[in-house]
């Protein structure tokens, strides 16, 4: 991001001068650093270093021109220090033959050196010049600096559009350089290559709402457009938080199904075998003995086994409270049928059955049962077996589900906030690269999202071995 | 967003469990109110909600 470094200083300290083209007054911040300055009236790029400022070029501006969004000389502070605008560049490429440009600010600490402030679509890098080399040639597909992995984001021929204020280099407009960008979120690291030299910087993304405060600038920002190549995730610190609460509370989850399968009583509390003759011709319906459910409202399990091949029995069922005339009534049907066909054999339907009665008080109950069936299936057996509190393992089914979907749901938008990043890159989906290499944006996205994931399950895991 | 998912992580648990405490269940069951105690003595007076159920004769 950033033109060759600064020049040595030697030429004699430009305090306050006149352009030598408009007559404007012009000031340097930067004293003896200053390499070219530039008249915003006359758009003249001057020599700095020469005591009668030398016209090196003058471009033309084009109507309509906005004006910095910091405007030189405001002074703020960038980690810790003091720093004040003193330079203003455009750099415009063109893709596809769309032009686009990104804002550099120059910024001057007399005891610090220079830094930039980079804005592209309302997303903002703090940019230092890199003092070691990364790991890896030029165009390499990744780099390692520092220990971290930065991954080729887009290569491209920027050229200066528009220049302000002054440079510790040789600026001029219509300078064209080879940037490349790796990026490893929220960082990057660009390399700019101008004939056989090459500049390596370091950027850091900060947010428009950071840099008004650092400068104390008013109104607000420009809001940030689209998903930019080191913008971190918003959602990166929560995906790894959500996913290490959702284990934790599956294991909860774990120890209260373990809890409840351990306390539930499970009790048999009754338990019959009968016969119906369908045939018959007296009342089918009949009452069982009374028995007990005993501790805290809770289900009621209720199974029926019936010997029926190739026919049915439904049975008419109500629990009914001896005490309180309260109660429930449902109907189940048992029937099952197999045989053979040109497909083989074939089964449907189950002897067994069973039903759950939800939140059943304690007392003295008994079962009201009328069977039914065709009359020429001749006599029937069947069994009812009734258990008390028994634990209901759909519940926990549901709440696993519960606590998982807005962890996938997390997780999902912060996959699709790095597709949206990569589908962006000269090396993604939507590029449409010439380069037969590219890696497809969406598999770039999906890997490091994975790799993401990945990563914090392993973390999850550390977490449970701790 | 964490103590937002955390706390509905344990409005979860604590759902489930009060489900589990109490017996809840998927099924609907239907409930009657003052069966009389002569059903026991006749059990053929008593109307069952699904007395007209259509019965499924399956199979192949």
């Amino acid at each position: 991001m950033t033109s060759s470094g600064p020049t040595p200083a030697g030429a004699p300290q430009v305090k306050a001068l006149n352009c030598p083209s408009c007559g404007a007054p012009l000031t340097l911040r930067s004293f003896s650093q200053a390499v070219t300055v530039v008249c915003d009236s006359c758009h003249s790029i001057l020599d700095a270093q020469d005591p009668r400022l030398k016209l090196l070029q003058t471009f033309n501006v084009e109507t309509g021109e906005h004006p910095p969004l910091i405007p030189l000389g405001t002074r703020g502070t960038i980690r810790g220090a003091p720093y004040e605008v003193i330079g203003f560049q455009r750099r415009t490429i063109q893709v596809d033959g769309t032009f686009y440009s990104w804002h550099e600010y120059l910024l001057f600490n007399p005891f610090k050196g220079f830094r930039y402030l980079t804005e592209y679509n309302g997303h903002w890098n703090d940019v230092s010049v890199l003092r070691s080399l990364p790991l890896g040639a030029p165009g390499a597909r990744t780099l390692n600096y520092l220990g971290g992995t930065y991954r080729l984001f887009q290569t491209c021929e920027a050229e200066t559009s528009y220049v302000l204020g002054e440079f510790p280099w040789q600026v001029r407009v219509g300078e064209s350089a080879e940037v490349s960008d790796y990026v490893s979120p929220p960082r990057v690291i660009s390399s700019e290559k101008t004939g056989n030299e090459i500049t390596w910087s370091m950027g850091e993304y900060i947010t428009g709402r950071d840099v008004w405060k650092a400068f104390k600038l008013a109104g607000d920002p420009p809001q940030a457009i689209g998903v930019y190549e080191n913008q971190p995730s918003p959602l990166i610190g929560h995906v790894k938080a959500v996913w290490k609460l959702c284990a934790a509370l599956l294991v909860a989850l774990v120890v209260l199904i373990i809890g409840f399968y351990s306390t539930a009583q499970n009790q048999q509390v009754f338990s019959q075998s009968y016969s119906f003759n369908t045939n018959g011709k007296t009342e089918a319906s009949f009452v069982t003995d009374v028995f007990e459910l005993k501790g805290h409202t809770s289900d009621v399990e209720l199974s029926t086994h019936a010997s029926v091949n190739n026919n049915w029995i439904y049975l008419n069922y109500a629990l009914i409270n001896e005490d309180t005339g309260h109660a429930y009534d449902f109907g189940r049907e048992v029937s099952y049928y197999s045989g053979y066909d040109s497909d083989g054999s074939w089964t449907e339907g189950s002897q067994n059955d069973s039903v759950t009665i939800p939140s059943v008080p304690p007392g003295r109950y008994y079962l009201r049962v009328e069977p039914e069936s065709d009359y020429y299936h001749g006599t029937l057996y069947y069994s009812i077996t009734v258990h008390r509190d028994v634990p209901q393992f759909s519940f926990f089914g549901i709440a696993a589900l519960a606590i998982l979907i807005p962890a996938g749901v997390i997780t999902w938008k912060f996959m699709n906030f790095e597709h949206l990043r990569w589908a962006e890159s000269d090396y993604g989906d939507s590029s449409g690269g010439s380069d037969d290499n590219n890696t497809p944006g969406t598999a770039a996205a999906i890997a490091g999202g994975i790799g993401t994931v990945a990563a914090l399950i392993e973390d999850v895991v550390d977490l449970t071995d701790e | 967003m964490r103590n937002a998912f955390l706390i509905y992580g344990i409005a979860i648990l604590s759902a489930v469990a009060f489900a589990e405490y109490r017996g809840w269940s998927l099924n609907r069951v239907d409930e009657v109110l003052n069966v009389p105690k002569s059903v026991r003595d006749n059990p053929g007076s008593y109307r069952s909600v699904y007395g007209y159920y259509h019965h499924y004769t399956g199979g192949k």
